[in-house]
C-alpha cells in the first residue's frame, strides 16, 4: 500500500536527509517510526502526503506514484491521506466545528451532510461541548484532539502522525495514543514518528528504527529492541 | 458549501484589513471617475473636430478673367488629385446669387459688371484633413495658373487640433498614473490579507485545497473593491453630469449615456481590481508556498 523505493531526498544544505530506502507498509498495520534527531523521520513522513517528492526512487502511496504526479493528483492523495503535527496545525482563529469541516468543505460535500459527520467525529474525540470554541481556547491535548478528528473525516486510508505526543503531557499523550489505536482498530492504518519511548514501550506494532537517513536492519532491532531503545535514547 | 465558505473568506478578509481596504476603496472610485471624465472631454473634443474638419470647405477663387472653359480645365486638374472627396463648381452667376442671400444685394446693382470670379468648392477626403496636408495643398494649387487664392479656415482646425493632442497626451500620461495608483492599493491590501492567512494557506494546502478554493478569496477581495469602487464613482459622475445639465441649458444627457455610465464604471472597476488580485494572488501563494 505504502511502498519506497530506493529512496534518497537531499534538502539544498543537507543532502542524504534520508539515504537508499526501502520499505514496504501493509494495508491496516499500525508502524512505529523511530530515530533520534534529525534522523529522517519527518522527511519520510512528508513523503507519504508528497509534501516534497524524492530526488531519487520512487514513493508509491496506494495507488499514486511518485513518477510523474501532477499537482492536482497530489491534492486528490492528499484528500486521502490524514495528517496529524506535534504542532496540531490547526486554523487558530476558526472554531473547532471550521476546523474539522475544512477537508469536507475542500471535498466540495454539502452543508446537511457535513454538519452531521462533524458531529459524529466531535462525539468520537469528546469535544462535542467545545465545536463554537475557538482553536486557540483549547489546551495542547484537546487540540491534538480536534486535529485528529480533522484527520480522520475523510475516512482516510491512512492516518499519518509526526510526534503527535511530542507538546503533550502524559496523560494527553496517552490518549491521544488510545485514539489512534482506536482508529487502527477499525482499519486505517496508522504511521506514528516518535521520541516517546516511554510511551510506546509496551505496543506491540511493528517498529522502524532510523539513524542518519538509513532504515537499520531489521534482525538488529527486532532481536533486541530494549536495547536498541536505550541506545536511541542515550544518543539524544 | 465550498461557495459559502469561499464568500465568508472573502469578507472575512474585506473585514479584517479595513483600513487599506477603505483607502483602496476611496483610490478606485476617484481614479475612475477622473478616468471615465477625461474620456468623456476626449470624446467630445474629437468628435467636434472630426465634425469641424469633414465640413471644411477649401474656397479656390480664380482670376476673375478666368473664361468658363478655362475654369473646367482647372477643375480637370483638380480632379488628378486623389485626396480630393467632391469638386463643386461656382460659376460667376452662382457666386452672384450667394452674394445676393448673405447680403442681400445683388451686385449687378452695385456694379456695371459681376467682378465675383469663378470658384470651386473643395472638400477633402476625412483623413487629408489636417493642417500639414492643407498648407501643401494650398500652396499647390495656389501655383495652377489662373488660380488666385486658396482659402480655408484652418485657424480653428489648428487650435482644436492643438488642444486634442494636449488632451490625449495629459490623457494617457494620467491614465498610467491612475492605473499604477489602483494597481498599487489592490496589491496592498491583497498582500496584506495573503499574508495575514499565510498559516491556514499552508494547512489547506496540506489538506488537499486545490488552487482556486484557495486563491478566490482573495481575487474576490479585489474584485469586491473594485466593485464597490466603481459604484462610488458612478455615483459620482451621474451627480456631476446632473450638475452640468441644471448649469448648461444647451446641454443634455440621454438616459442611455446615464445607464452606459452606469455599466461601463462598474465593470471598469470590477476588471482593474479582479485582474490587479488575480495576479497578485499567484505571486503571493506562490511565495508562500516556495518558503517552506
Ligand atoms: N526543509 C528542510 N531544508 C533543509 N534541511 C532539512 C529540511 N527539513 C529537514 N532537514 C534536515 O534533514 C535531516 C532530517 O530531518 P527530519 O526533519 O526528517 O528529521 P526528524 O527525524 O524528523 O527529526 P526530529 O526528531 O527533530 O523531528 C536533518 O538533518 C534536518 O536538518
Ligand atoms: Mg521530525
Amino acid at each position: 500500500m505504502i511502498q519506497f523505493s530506493n529512496i534518497t531526498v537531499n534538502y539544498s544544505y543537507v543532502p542524504g536527509a534520508v539515504k537508499d530506502i526501502n520499505l514496504k507498509l501493509r494495508k491496516g498495520d499500525f508502524t512505529l517510526l523511530l530515530g533520534p534527531t534529525g534522523s529522517g523521520k519527518s522527511t519520510l513522513l512528508r513523503l507519504i502526503y508528497m509534501d516534497i517528492l524524492p530526488s531519487e526512487g520512487i514513493v508509491t502511496i496506494d495507488k499514486w506514484s511518485s513518477y510523474r504526479i501532477t499537482p492536482r493528483q497530489i491534492n486528490l492523495l492528499r484528500r486521502n491521506v490524514g495528517v496529524v503535527f506535534q504542532d496540531f496545525k490547526l486554523i487558530e482563529n476558526m472554531s473547532v466545528y471550521e476546523n474539522v469541516a475544512m477537508p469536507l468543505i475542500i471535498e466540495g460535500y454539502r452543508r446537511r451532510y457535513i454538519k452531521r459527520l462533524v458531529h459524529i467525529l466531535l462525539d468520537e474525540i469528546n469535544m462535542l461541548q467545545s465545536a463554537n470554541q475557538r482553536a486557540s481556547t483549547l489546551s495542547l491535548g484537546e487540540k491534538q484532539r480536534v486535529a485528529i478528528a480533522r484527520a480522520m473525516a475523510k475516512n482516510p486510508f491512512v492516518i499519518i502522525a509526526d510526534e503527535p505526543t511530542g507538546n503533550l503531557d502524559r496523560e494527553a499523550s496517552q490518549n491521544v495514543l488510545s485514539l489512534l489505536e482506536r482508529i487502527h482498530q477499525n482499519g486505517t492504518s496508522v504511521i506514528m514518528a516518535t521520541h516517546d519511548y516511554e510511551l510506546i514501550k509496551d505496543t506491540p506494532y511493528r517498529r522502524i528504527y532510523i539513524e542518519n537517513g538509513q532504515v537499520l536492519p531489521p534482525a538488529r532491532t527486532i532481536a533486541t529492541p530494549k536495547t536498541r531503545i536505550n541506545l536511541l535514547t542515550q544518543t539524544e | 458549501m465550498k461557495l459559502l465558505f469561499v464568500i465568508r473568506q472573502t469578507l472575512n478578509n474585506l473585514w479584517r484589513e479595513r483600513t487599506p481596504v477603505v483607502a483602496t476603496i476611496l483610490t478606485i472610485s476617484i481614479a475612475l471617475t477622473i478616468m471615465i471624465a477625461l474620456f468623456e472631454v476626449s470624446w467630445v473634443l474629437y468628435n467636434e473636430l472630426h465634425d469641424l474638419k469633414s465640413n471644411m470647405v477649401i474656397e479656390v477663387y480664380l482670376d476673375s478673367q478666368i473664361s468658363g472653359t478655362r475654369a473646367r480645365d482647372i477643375q480637370e486638374e483638380l480632379n488628378n488629385y486623389n485626396t480630393i472627396d467632391r469638386i463643386r463648381y461656382v460659376s460667376k452667376e452662382t457666386a452672384a446669387e450667394i452674394f445676393l442671400q448673405e447680403f442681400g444685394e445683388n451686385i449687378n446693382d452695385i456694379l456695371d459688371e459681376n467682378p465675383l470670379p469663378i470658384s470651386f468648392e473643395i472638400r477633402l477626403l476625412p483623413a487629408f484633413n489636417h493642417s500639414d496636408y492643407l498648407s501643401l495643398f494650398k500652396k499647390q494649387v495656389e501655383n495652377i495658373p489662373g488660380v488666385d487664392e486658396v482659402h480655408y479656415r484652418h485657424v480653428l482646425i489648428e487650435k482644436l487640433e492643438t488642444l486634442t493632442e494636449a488632451v490625449a497626451v495629459a490623457g494617457i500620461f494620467v491614465l498610467i498614473i491612475l492605473l499604477f495608483a489602483m494597481n498599487l492599493l489592490v496589491r496592498n491590501t491583497i498582500k496584506l490579507s495573503v499574508y495575514a492567512k499565510r498559516r491556514q494557506i499552508a494547512i489547506m494546502n496540506i489538506l488537499g485545497a486545490g488552487n482556486l478554493l484557495i486563491r478566490l478569496p482573495f481575487i474576490l477581495e479585489g474584485a469586491i473593491e473594485g466593485l464597490i469602487g466603481g459604484i462610488f464613482s458612478a455615483t459620482g459622475l451621474i451627480i456631476i453630469h446632473k450638475f452640468i445639465e441644471s448649469s448648461f441649458a444647451l446641454v443634455s444627457f440621454s438616459s442611455t449615456m446615464y445607464k452606459m455610465l452606469w455599466v461601463y464604471t462598474i465593470t471598469l472597476g470590477i476588471l482593474i481590481g479582479l485582474l490587479t488580485s488575480a495576479e497578485a494572488v499567484g505571486r503571493f501563494v506562490n511565495k508562500i508556498f516556495s518558503k517552506k
